[in-house]
């Protein structure tokens, strides 16, 4: 097991920066997940710690030793790949003696080894065959396989679920989480699917434009967010804009409304305009009856759509605070329909503010 | 007690009817047309090769002295030789080169495409005219040499030699193989042997074929500098004996055709390692 820490990673292309001195802690055994969306620079930090790539400044330490100056075939990190990059002309097994056939274990060791990491990726029937005879979600388990052979210090993981389909993806990180706990490897994870990053991961970095947002466990990451882009990124978010009354209060304006803001990070100064970011399953809906006001507290709004997502629906609203969605249970939107008037109430406690 | 039978009404199996395939006439006829462009000089060469014998003699008599001349042996392993040693330049001096280039410098592909053509672009006669004096300045000995022949056929095998590895290495993902070989610790010469080099094993058989194909079949240059390769031969016995220049030109045929069923069978071996992948 081993610490990874990024300091001050910088990397451009011409003019486009893809790395903005990043920098990033990961403790031994942890499952970190790199989140961000394309060209946010997610990758090419992961291709830098692999050794594929290399920083215009800053360091890579590995149990605090810079590892830098050394090639990738010196490095000693597993790595899984988005594309299927298993040798098409070795069958799974050969693949996974591979990395063993070049540290020069017998041919005994390396037949145990493969046996035993294609057992632990259910995959001890298909030994023999190539990666042609295998589907994407076996080739991405061999690679995987292949990958944890040579006991690396550091698994790195870049997309490999993504040309996957929804079903074998959702098995799949759970099989990778499971492996990882198993193995208690230290393990980066790049990817732009928010919902497998938080599902699987310890904490999470929210990457942008070559920098880490926001680190911090899933839930952190997903009731916390702290900055407007990770608010927007993760999840589906309610963004309405408010004036703040007071600072000692947490007390903000937002429309007809006066809202209160328990925010403990609230410190923005009375008149400043204001983000106001709640998540539609915070967002509370009740019948109103004809003609009448919504209770105190409350306030009111028509609906505009109802979207079913299963368990729960989306609702759309139109309020004078701006439009919103609202996520109820399914069989609460059955009483809903186009035009519905409802009394619309916010989980204060589920309100984050963010200056603009 | 009632007996109660269900005459079991046995499904009629379905029938389907065998879905003729109708090729179009025009399909059929456009096919023999070609064939007999190719097949008709051949019947006639075989035709040729077994006539002029006198009554009684061995239908394949030129054949037999074509056989017994000992200056076919010669001039044919002279060029297997030959072949051979261009084939092995080609691949040591191409397979890396082309490797690098599409690994590491992607940008120079334009370049190495517009190079790969040169050999279409200058005529064998201009090249030997200017090459025959460099050598010389060397060494007169280097000019006699037949290695030297083979070194001048890697240039004429040059374009098919790298569009065939281009094309064998355009449809591997490269880079990736590389990098995932890297990360379990494989070097870049142990990468290149044990991961691309089987993977580009129909490139590399279909190259090797052109260039052996190149190489027994140059005429201009083996001429000039005064090598009987098989197909000096082959034009010396013409000048002399059509009969058995004839004869000559059928067994080269058969042999160029016996090498390419050898290496397209070599090429499906590798072939059945390779392919794409089952979705999901």
């Amino acid at each position: 097991m081993a610490t990874v820490q990024l300091r001050g990673l910088r990397r451009t292309f011409g003019n486009v920066v893809a790395l903005d001195h990043l920098d990033l802690d990961v403790h031994s055994g942890e499952f970190v997940s790199l989140l961000g969306p394309s060209g946010c620079g997610k990758t090419t930090a992961l291709r830098i710690i692999a050794g594929f790539e290399w920083p215009d400044s800053g360091e890579v330490l590995v149990n605090g030793e810079d590892v830098l100056g050394e090639p990738a075939n010196k490095r000693n990190m597993g790595m899984v790949f988005q594309a299927y990059s298993l040798f098409p002309n070795m069958t799974a097994q050969q693949n996974v003696e591979f990395g063993l056939r070049v540290r020069k274990q017998s041919r005994e060791q390396r037949a145990k080894r493969a046996r035993e990491l294609l057992e632990l990726v259910g995959l001890a029937s298909a030994m023999s065959r190539y990666p042609r005879q295998l589907s994407g979600g076996q080739q991405q388990r061999v690679a995987l396989a292949r990958s944890l052979a040579i006991e690396p210090s550091v698994l790195l993981l870049d997309e490999p679920l993504s040309a996957l389909d929804a079903k074998v993806r959702v098995q799949l990180r759970e099989e990778v989480r499971r492996i990882q706990l198993e193995l208690g490897i230290t393990t980066l994870y790049v990817t732009h699917d928010q919902e497998e990053a938080l599902s699987i991961s310890d904490r999470v970095a929210v990457m942008s434009e070559g920098r880490v947002e926001q680190l911090g466990t899933p839930a952190q990451i997903y009731s916390g967010p702290r900055t407007a882009f990770v608010a927007n990124f993760v999840g589906t978010m309610n963004k309405l804009e408010a004036t703040v009354i007071s600072r000692e209060d947490r007390t903000v304006r937002c429309g007809p409304v006066t809202l209160s803001v328990p925010d403990p990070t609230f410190s923005h100064a009375p008149g400043e305009t204001v983000e106001l970011f709640i998540r539609p399953e915070d967002v509370r809906l009740e019948l109103l009856s004809n003609g009448g006001s919504p209770p105190a507290g409350l306030f009111e709004g028509r609906v505009t759509s109802l979207t079913f997502l299963g368990p729960v629906t989306r609702v759309g609203l139109t309020t004078d605070l701006g439009p919103l969605l609202a996520d109820v249970s399914s069989a609460v939107a059955l009483g809903l329909a186009a035009d519905t008037v409802v009394a619309i109430g916010l989980d204060s406690s589920s309100l984050r503010s963010i200056a603009l | 007690m009632a007996q109660v039978t269900v005459a079991a009404s046995r499904p009629k199996p379905h029938r389907f009817r065998r879905a003729r395939s109708r090729v179009p006439i025009w399909h059929v006829a456009w096919l023999a047309l070609a064939a007999l462009v190719f097949l008709v000089p051949v019947y006639s060469v075989v035709q040729f090769s077994l006539s002029g014998i006198v009554p009684g003699q061995n239908p394949f008599h030129w054949y037999l002295t074509v056989f017994d001349d000992s200056g076919f042996k010669s001039a044919f392993w002279l060029s297997v030789q030959i072949s051979l040693e261009t084939v092995a330049a080609s691949l040591i001096l191409m397979v890396p080169t082309v490797f690098w280039v599409h690994l590491r410098l992607p940008g120079l592909r334009p370049v190495m495409d517009l190079i790969s053509v040169l050999p279409f672009v200058i005529p064998p006669i201009v090249l030997i005219v200017g090459l025959a004096p460099f050598l010389k300045t060397f060494s007169s000995w280097l000019f006699v040499r037949p290695e030297v022949l083979s070194l001048i056929y890697v240039v004429f095998a040059l374009p098919f030699m790298y569009r065939a590895l281009d094309a064998g290495l355009r449809a591997i993902d490269l880079r990736t193989l590389v990098e995932a070989a890297e990360s379990l610790g494989a070097s870049l010469p142990r990468t290149l042997m044990r991961v691309i080099l089987p993977n580009l094993r129909a490139a590399i058989i279909g190259g090797s074929l052109l260039t052996v194909a190149i190489a027994m079949g140059e005429f201009t240059i083996a001429s000039i500098m005064g090598f009987t390769t098989f197909s000096v031969y082959t034009y010396n016995i013409g000048t002399s004996t059509a009969y058995e220049g004839v004869a000559l030109t059928f067994i080269s045929l058969l042999l160029v055709w016996g090498a390419m069923l050898g290496l397209y069978l070599l090429g499906r071996g590798g072939r059945s390692a390779a392919g794409v992948a089952i979705t999901n």
